[in-house]
């Protein structure tokens, strides 16, 4: 009775199939919005991966280099690495060269903010930053090795991860101090082991 | 005969083009929710945090740009002046007033979906707070203009519309948002065409 009565009336149906189809596009609408994080091969973490290989800053220019990054801002001068602590916690350093400004910014794989310094709030003005997993940092501290008193050390349970490096040049006659900065800026695996024994 | 399968393809083309359509919509137009909007101004200071909204963090990993993080500094975009008319390359502009409490600024502006300036153009298209003049009660009065003008000058390429962008570097408005008053510098439209 229910099926002829609907069959009568054809573009009934028909407005059932536009909502059904509605109600659909609005659930693969938050699925996407959900999903895409955890498959985009856009993000920064995955552009960051392509500059290169890992444990060591790129400087990033103005016009996207061949892993599509760029530098935001053309007074913000910045360089990127990403790291993996899986095996050795990483250790990023900079000397301080007497630029205006710097900010170091640490981020997991899907670029959630794990610690950010500046200069005013590092010790002497110096990138001196650990970045390394709980079980890790505690060996670490157990045995803190000579001129690590100004080392902040960074927990994290994210592995994978990037850290970005920016510095401000306020006039031209800073570029070169500033570019010296970034490119004296280093992000290695950190190995303790062998320099604690002595 | 054909009508099951005629009804399910409506069905099915209304949901996949439907969906992926808005996503891709939702996705340009916003960065996420949690904004602050102060005038024109417009700033996502959680945009980079785990407590980021799914939008949010949908946006940043398609985008694909690094964002900067708390200790670092906020970046404000404007695409309308305080009228609330679109910022075009056609009009003058002059910015006035205060910026949060910050280290340091940068301001430029950009075509949408255009590249930043580059740092080596021979116009002014990017200013900081060293390099600017300011009023004796140290407020700002930059114009924004095509033309070049007297005083703090930002030169806009194009006459096309524009985006401005003012990011405040170490600035206690990065970590708590809405918990200090903040004010931006207001944009007045000076005029348009030759003035």
């Amino acid at each position: 009775m229910f099926r002829r009565l609907l069959g009568n009336f054809f573009w009934l149906k028909i407005l059932f199939a536009i909502l059904t189809g509605l109600v659909g596009a609005a659930l693969l609408h938050l699925v996407i919005v959900i999903s895409l994080p955890q498959f985009s091969q856009r993000d920064a973490y995955t552009r960051i991966l392509a500059e290169g290989e890992n444990q060591r800053f790129y400087r990033l220019s103005e016009k996207p280099d061949r892993a599509g990054l760029l530098k935001d801002d053309p007074m913000v001068e910045m360089t990127v690495c990403a790291f993996d602590i899986s095996e050795a916690p990483v250790r990023l350093t900079a000397p301080n060269g007497g630029v205006p400004f710097w900010s170091l910014g640490v981020y997991d794989s899907s670029s959630n903010e794990v610690f950010s310094i500046n200069d005013r709030t590092s010790a002497d003005g110096v990138v001196d930053v650990v970045v390394g997993t709980p079980a890790q940092l505690t060996v670490l501290r157990k045995s803190l090795p000579r001129g690590f008193a100004q080392t902040v050390l960074v927990e994290t349970q994210q592995t994978e991860g990037y850290a970005a490096l920016r510095s401000l040049t306020t006039h031209k006659s800073f570029g070169p101090l500033v570019s010296q900065f970034l490119d004296q800026a280093t992000c290695a695996p950190f190995q303790w082991r062998s320099r604690s024994q002595f | 005969m054909f009508r099951v399968p005629f009804l399910v393809a409506i069905a099915l083309v209304i949901a996949f083009g439907g969906g992926i359509w808005s996503t891709r919509v939702a996705l340009d137009a916003t960065v996420g929710f949690g904004a602050i909007k102060l005038g024109p101004w417009e700033a996502f200071p959680e945009a980079q945090t785990e407590k980021a909204d799914p939008y949010a963090k949908s946006h940043r990993a398609n985008a694909g740009r690094i964002l900067y993080a708390s200790a670092e500094g906020l970046s404000f975009t404007a695409q309308t002046d305080d009228s609330g008319q679109r910022l075009t390359g056609n009009c003058t502009y002059r910015l006035t007033g205060q910026t949060p409490t910050a280290r340091f600024w940068t301001l430029f502006a950009t075509a949408p979906n255009g590249l930043p300036p580059s740092a080596n153009a021979d116009l002014p298209v990017a200013l900081n707070s060293r390099a600017v003049l300011r009023r004796p009660d140290g407020s700002l009065d930059i114009s924004i203009s095509q033309r070049a003008r007297a005083g703090n000058w930002l030169a806009v390429s194009g006459a096309g519309p524009f985006r401005l962008t003012l990011t405040l570097l170490d600035t206690p408005a990065a970590g708590s948002s809405g918990l200090i008053d903040l004010a931006m510098p207001g944009i007045q439209r000076i005029g348009c065409g030759n003035v």
